[in-house]
């Protein structure tokens, strides 16, 4: 009986914990499906006539003066447009430069291996600012200011390290025999690479990139300071919340939008996602 | 899995190199960029002005005169210690909980995922809309508890415990994902032997549990603190630093300093100095992690 009383209490303590992570994404999203009116009252309003005015006008698509928000322009679609852009870009270019890398430093023995590999993690916590203090004044003067290429390298701050242990993880999983069997019957280095550990790899990869595309698509101070018109969509948020509180509802549509893109993500690959967001260490 | 020697391993090659060059080019130039940055810490650099003097440690020297500046400093190390003490107390009663087995904490175990995942400005924006004092449904909350029209980020003495409120709901759960790790690594017959040998469930955890699982605590102390100390989006995303300069942590200061007033150099003096903050807390809390990692081996 006692047990059971315990049982009991330990699920309400785990619904009660559930309740507080869960319940400002609902309250956001039902915001988001509000009026103007129901959103800035007092009492808060739980129940309310659905609308989808606010992701018309979120992506442009209402009638001028259709609206409760009057002429205002905003587009968001092009902020979307250009976070997936710059996402996919950085993580296909973390791959290519990152996957390799990776290997060598699960598959061979050298000098200060320990060292570079924690070196490289070191970045994940570099002080953005005091590198894109000097990288403002490089991309204005090249002409990389406020654009993709220029983005996508600068992201590599963020998206390549990650990679790189993501990667050296996950070949470290990798049985080394079966890498020496190809050896004996005569296969290359490189090709033993490319035609038996990058296949062996592929599950790994892919949930590597997704939590390097969620790193990406959370980056907010490097789009902030390095692009005007193609910001990505965290920039965009935050300039909804120029035309103050009566635009809130609007502010809510343009978060779930922001939010939505890393839930599904979470719901494709979570088992990858504990490995990445914990360094390698979880497996 | 373990990691094991294996003498077998190929030589340093020409392939070993190629493999490595381009991570090394691309991350070489991020060096390059903080060599740069930390040198032009020591020039009075303006936005839109062409000249450009060395002058030492005069930025350093400006700073370190203004009250404003040492209040920043207060600002960064009170919101990233706070939060770090917060988050590890309440990641480690979440990794308990969500340990125990019972059956709602197998299935829910996927939504402590659930704020890590999300943009930290989409959170930060989030919660300034729930915050707001007038019609935010916060207040509604506390009003049931007798508490009323609770100020947020509006004022200055309470903006503060707003933000690191804002930091401890979405970075709890990276602390509760490690323990968690911790927890499960540990054995079940050392547990049961204790029980044999008489211990009650609070000894097993203050004797046993808890310095098997400090290690794992104090790395992901090491990695929060260093996050926290850098933390941009959720302080600009709700009170840009204020109101006055409440939560005017460095790395805010130094954007505005650095974008705004356009003195590039104390910017980047200003963020070196955050760099310092952010080398000695990491250096401390590796040495504890140490000392409680070789007292359980």
């Amino acid at each position: 009986m006692n047990r059971r009383l315990i049982s009991l209490c330990l699920n309400i303590c785990v619904l009660g914990a559930v309740a507080v992570l869960a319940f400002p994404v609902v309250w956001i999203v039902m915001n988001s499906f509000k009026v103007a009116a129901d959103v800035n009252t007092w009492p808060p309003v739980f129940l309310f006539d659905p609308t989808i005015e606010n992701y018309q006008v979120l992506f442009d698509l209402a009638d001028a003066n259709a609206t409760n928000y009057g002429t205002l322009k905003i587009e968001f679609l092009k902020p979307v447009i250009n976070s997936t852009v710059i996402a996919v870009g950085a993580v296909l270019l973390s791959l290519i430069a990152g996957v390799p890398a990776g290997y060598a430093l699960a598959r061979y023995e050298f000098r200060g291996k320990d060292d570079l590999a924690f070196f490289i993690l070191g970045f994940r916590f570099a002080p953005v600012l005091l590198v894109v203090i000097p990288l403002f004044w490089f991309f204005q003067s090249v002409g990389l200011y406020d654009s993709y290429i220029g983005m996508i390298w600068v992201y590599q701050l963020v998206t390549l390290p990650m990679i790189i242990w993501l990667s050296r993880s996950y070949v470290e999983d990798i049985p080394l025999e079966i890498e020496e069997a190809a050896a004996i019957c005569g296969a290359s280095r490189p090709r033993i690479m490319l035609l038996i550990v990058l296949p062996l790899l592929r599950p790994g990869l892919v949930g590597a990139s997704l939590l390097v595309f969620l790193l990406a698509w959370h980056n907010f101070a490097l789009g902030l300071i390095l692009t005007a018109k193609n910001s990505p969509v965290t920039v965009a948020l935050l300039k909804l919340l120029n035309p103050g509180l009566s635009f809130y509802p609007v502010v809510s549509a343009g978060l779930v939008i922001s939010m939505i893109v890393p839930i599904v993500l979470i719901l494709l690959g979570q088992r990858h996602l504990e490995r990445g967001l914990t360094f390698g260490a979880l497996k | 899995m373990a990691v094991r020697k294996n003498p077998r391993k190929k030589k340093t090659t020409l392939f070993l190199w190629v493999s490595l060059l381009p991570a090394i080019l691309i991350l070489g130039g991020f060096i390059l960029l903080f060599v740069w940055g930390f040198y032009q810490s020591l020039t009075d650099l303006r936005f839109g002005r062409a000249r450009v003097d060395f002058e030492g440690l005069r930025n350093y020297d400006y700073l370190f005169g203004r009250s404003r500046f040492w209040d920043s400093i207060r600002a960064t190390a009170v919101y990233a210690f706070t939060a770090v003490a917060f988050e590890a107390a309440i990641g480690l009663a979440l990794a308990k909980l969500f340990n125990s087995g019972v059956v709602l904490a197998r299935w829910f175990r996927p939504a402590i995922l659930l704020p890590l995942v999300l943009p930290p400005l989409s959170v930060a924006l989030m919660w300034t809309t729930m915050m707001n004092p007038e019609t935010g449904v916060l207040n509604y909350f506390l009003s049931f508890v007798g508490i009323e029209g609770f100020t947020w980020t509006s004022k200055a003495n309470s903006a503060m415990f707003a933000v690191v409120f804002i930091d401890v709901w979405t970075f709890t759960p990276f602390f509760a994902l490690i323990v968690f790790a911790g927890l499960r690594g540990i054995s079940p017959e050392i547990i049961e032997g204790a029980r044999i040998n008489g211990a009650k469930a609070w000894g097993i955890f203050w004797r046993i549990e808890l310095p098997m699982i400090l290690p794992y605590i104090l790395l992901a102390a090491l990695f929060r603190l260093i996050d926290s100390l850098n933390q941009f989006d959720i302080i600009f995303g709700t009170t840009q630093g204020g109101p006055g300069n409440a939560t005017d942590v460095l790395s805010v200061s130094a954007y505005f300093t650095a974008f705004q007033n356009l003195y590039f150099g104390r910017g980047a003096a200003m963020m070196v100095v955050n760099w310092l903050m952010v080398l000695i807390s990491a250096i401390f809390v590796v040495r504890l992690w140490q000392y409680a990692r070789n007292r359980v081996s």
